[in-house]
């Protein structure tokens, strides 16, 4: 081989390359809104993304794969997790993990930029990204079911949606602060301080390290019918 | 034994590469820390680990651009016969890179960060950071440009670190679209690590082999030529191995997945290349440490980032390792076998020259060198084997996030302890690269 023929296969091989990924570059950017819906990219969901960037989130958790990997992809958390248990844990990570082996740090995000978080990771969710990552494609199924007959939902989809954070039932959600069919037989309390107690739970018990929960006082009611509910009769008290 | 007055002005980016090198061992023990062991909660509050991740990346990449920067530096009056265009602007541009670096290290403690893996650096020390790029890249045009002897090797150590210095421009600016970020975010970190770095790797290295071994230049400039040409052929478009799970258009799986399972080609013929060259030595062995170097960087490029990236990058298997601890076990290996030991080969080079060593007394080094590449692919072994059981448990078996890394804890005890013994001979090396001593000719051999 002689150096011009060396020359030429550096300056063929250089840009014949570089024409394909410009051009798919190109066609990168024709198909992202498609892929990825930018119709639905508000600016609030542009804020939420700054949120992320704010507290550094992505050098421990990972997003489409990318980025630390101390803690959970956040791709998919949405259909994972959903609105309120992803505030509890951003706003109160010292109390959800305070018997995990790992810890998150208490990052003092305030309540706006929690809800721009939350658009953010709900937009995330939805870019056309092929099912990855693998493990959280059943949270996806399960909610895309759920949305499809949002109209019907049963009790247990609403209470888990809310509390499967943190709150177990039926080998579902976590166990952190224990299974629903336990605190029904443990708890006293009737209708409206259940209600009181979710939203609020310092205000009924202060020693209590459950966070205020972020849903609005129906869907509470809801929750509060459900864990009654769960109340087996052993006897009827006067 | 150096040539040119200018060729000196590389001394201190090594010595600030090497003590960087030093703290991104460190933190990367306390990074593994954080994995093994459970932490007290007011302690993550105030380090949390993507302070420290952030820290030991940024860390990485200061003292691999310190080290080229120090190594283009000293071998390029060589290559082009005549002084550096300005020591000064060399010396300037060294004090605007670490006082930006340093600044962005110690800002992180304080949460000022963009919040961006690896470029996480905030707006005005990036700004820093292109001032420092442009007198770079200046200074090594005129040189040049001045020169009297032109060469292939000249222009392709210009076109590596202009081709690095762009591409660090994708990643400044805010994207409001997370796929279009991590897509130019890429442009960034692949066409860096498996193009603009291999450039300037495939330039240093071919120089300090043809000055090493005496094999005629021709050769080595023919073989120059080839594999930058695959390197870049194969790395521009494998970038594409990226793309596969960011919502791109699907045919990025196989353009990709192709391209990418090419890339080996052209550290198999730097492989080749190295051993024909060395084989075929025209200088006899003075230091054998440093051809050592040579032929350990050749081979554990092509292990870590060949054989691991091969494996890793092919799209049924990346479905299930990508973001896993199987990436933290590539990284290492890739990074330490293609560009940290490409630094250390160039400080093994340019130290003694500058210190007027002919031969140098290498048992220090010659175990800081067995104990750091042992080290370290113990260490790569290690997150593998994280990795696959991650994988395996999390995403195979669908057991859940907490199982799979509280299962991975024990190797991530291993992890320290290796990590222990890798920091040792880092620890040798440098101390042994600081205080290079010369062998009283005739007494031995």
């Amino acid at each position: 081989m002689t150096g011009k023929t060396a020359r030429w296969i550096f300056l063929l091989g250089t840009f014949s390359s570089a024409a394909i990924f410009l051009w798919m570059t190109y066609d990168f950017h024709r198909q992202t809104p498609r892929l990825t819906h930018t119709e639905r990219l508000s600016e609030e969901v542009v804020a939420g993304k700054r949120v992320w960037h704010k507290y550094n989130c992505n050098d421990c958790h990972t997003i489409l794969g990318f980025g630390g990997y101390y803690a959970p992809d956040m791709t998919k958390a949405y259909y994972r997790l959903g609105d309120n248990n992803i505030s509890s844990i951003v706003k109160h990570p010292e109390v959800i993990y305070r018997n995990s082996f790992r810890k998150m740090p208490q990052l003092g995000v305030t309540d706006p930029e929690v809800k721009q978080l939350i658009a953010f990771l709900r937009w995330t969710g939805e870019i056309e990204n092929r099912h990855w990552p693998p493990q959280d494609e059943k949270f996806v199924t399960a909610f895309k079911l759920r949305e499809a007959r949002a109209k019907n939902l049963n009790k247990v989809d609403v209470v888990m949606g809310a509390c499967g954070g943190c709150h177990s039932f039926e080998n579902q959600g976590r166990s952190i602060g224990g299974d629903f069919a336990d605190i029904a037989q443990r708890i006293t309390y009737d209708h409206n301080t259940l209600v009181k107690f979710i939203l609020n739970p310092q205000s009924v018990k202060p020693t209590i390290g459950m966070p205020p929960q972020n849903v609005t006082p129906e869907t509470a009611a809801l929750i509060a019918d459900f864990v009654l509910s769960l109340k087996t009769s052993k006897e009827v008290r006067q | 034994m150096i040539r040119y007055e200018s060729q000196r002005v590389s001394l201190w980016y090594i010595r600030l590469a090497l003590i960087l090198f030093v703290l991104q061992v460190v933190v990367g023990l306390w990074l593994s820390i954080n994995y093994a062991f459970t932490l007290p909660q007011e302690l993550v509050n105030v380090f949390p680990f993507a302070t420290a991740r952030e820290i030991h990346t940024n860390l990485l990449v200061a003292w691999m651009l310190l080290g080229f920067m120090g190594g283009t530096y000293f071998i390029l009056p060589l290559e082009c016969e005549r002084d550096l265009f300005s020591n000064k602007i060399a010396y300037v541009q060294l004090v605007i890179f670490a006082a930006a670096a340093v600044t962005a290290v110690v800002g992180f403690l304080f949460r000022w960060t963009r919040g961006k893996p690896l470029l996480e650096i905030p707006f005005p020390m990036n700004a820093l950071i292109v001032v420092a790029a442009l007198l770079f890249i200046g200074n090594v045009a005129l040189t040049i440009i001045k020169a009297k002897v032109r060469s292939p090797l000249q222009w392709m150590l210009l076109f590596g670190v202009t081709f690095l210095a762009v591409m660090y421009l994708f990643g400044m600016p805010f994207y409001r679209n997370l796929n279009t970020d991590y897509y130019y975010w890429w442009w960034v970190i692949h066409l860096w690590v498996e193009g603009a770095w291999e450039i300037v790797t495939a330039a240093i290295m071919a120089f300090i082999i043809m000055q090493v071994t005496g094999v005629d230049r021709k050769v080595v400039e023919k073989w120059l030529y080839v594999e930058t040409g695959l390197f870049l052929f194969t790395g521009i478009v494998g970038t594409g191995h990226h793309y596969y799970w960011i919502g791109a258009p699907d045919y990025w799986i196989w353009w990709g997945g192709i391209f990418s399972a090419l890339e080996p080609l052209p550290i198999v013929l730097m492989v080749v290349d190295t051993w024909m060259h060395v084989r075929e030595r025209k200088n006899a062995i003075i230091n054998p440490l440093t051809w050592t170097y040579i032929v350990g960087l050749a081979i554990y490029h092509l292990v870590g980032a060949g054989l691991w990236g091969f494996m890793h990058t092919l799209p049924p298997v990346n479905y299930y390792t990508h973001g896993s601890q199987v990436t933290v076990s590539h990284g290492h290996l890739a990074f330490f076998g293609a560009y940290a030991l490409l630094n250390m080969t160039i400080f093994y080079f340019a130290l003694p020259r500058m210190k007027n060593i002919r031969r140098y007394r290498d048992t220090a080094g010659k175990w800081g060198f067995w104990i750091m590449t042992v080290a370290m692919f113990l260490l790569g072994l290690t997150f593998g084997v994280a990795g696959i059981l991650q994988t395996y448990l999390e995403r195979f078996l669908d057991i859940g996030y907490s199982t799979a890394q509280l299962t991975m804890m024990l190797w991530f005890k291993i992890a320290f302890g290796v990590g222990l013994v890798f920091l040792c001979g880092v620890l040798i090396t440098v101390w042994h690269l600081f205080t290079l001593q010369a062998v009283e000719e005739g007494t031995s051999e």
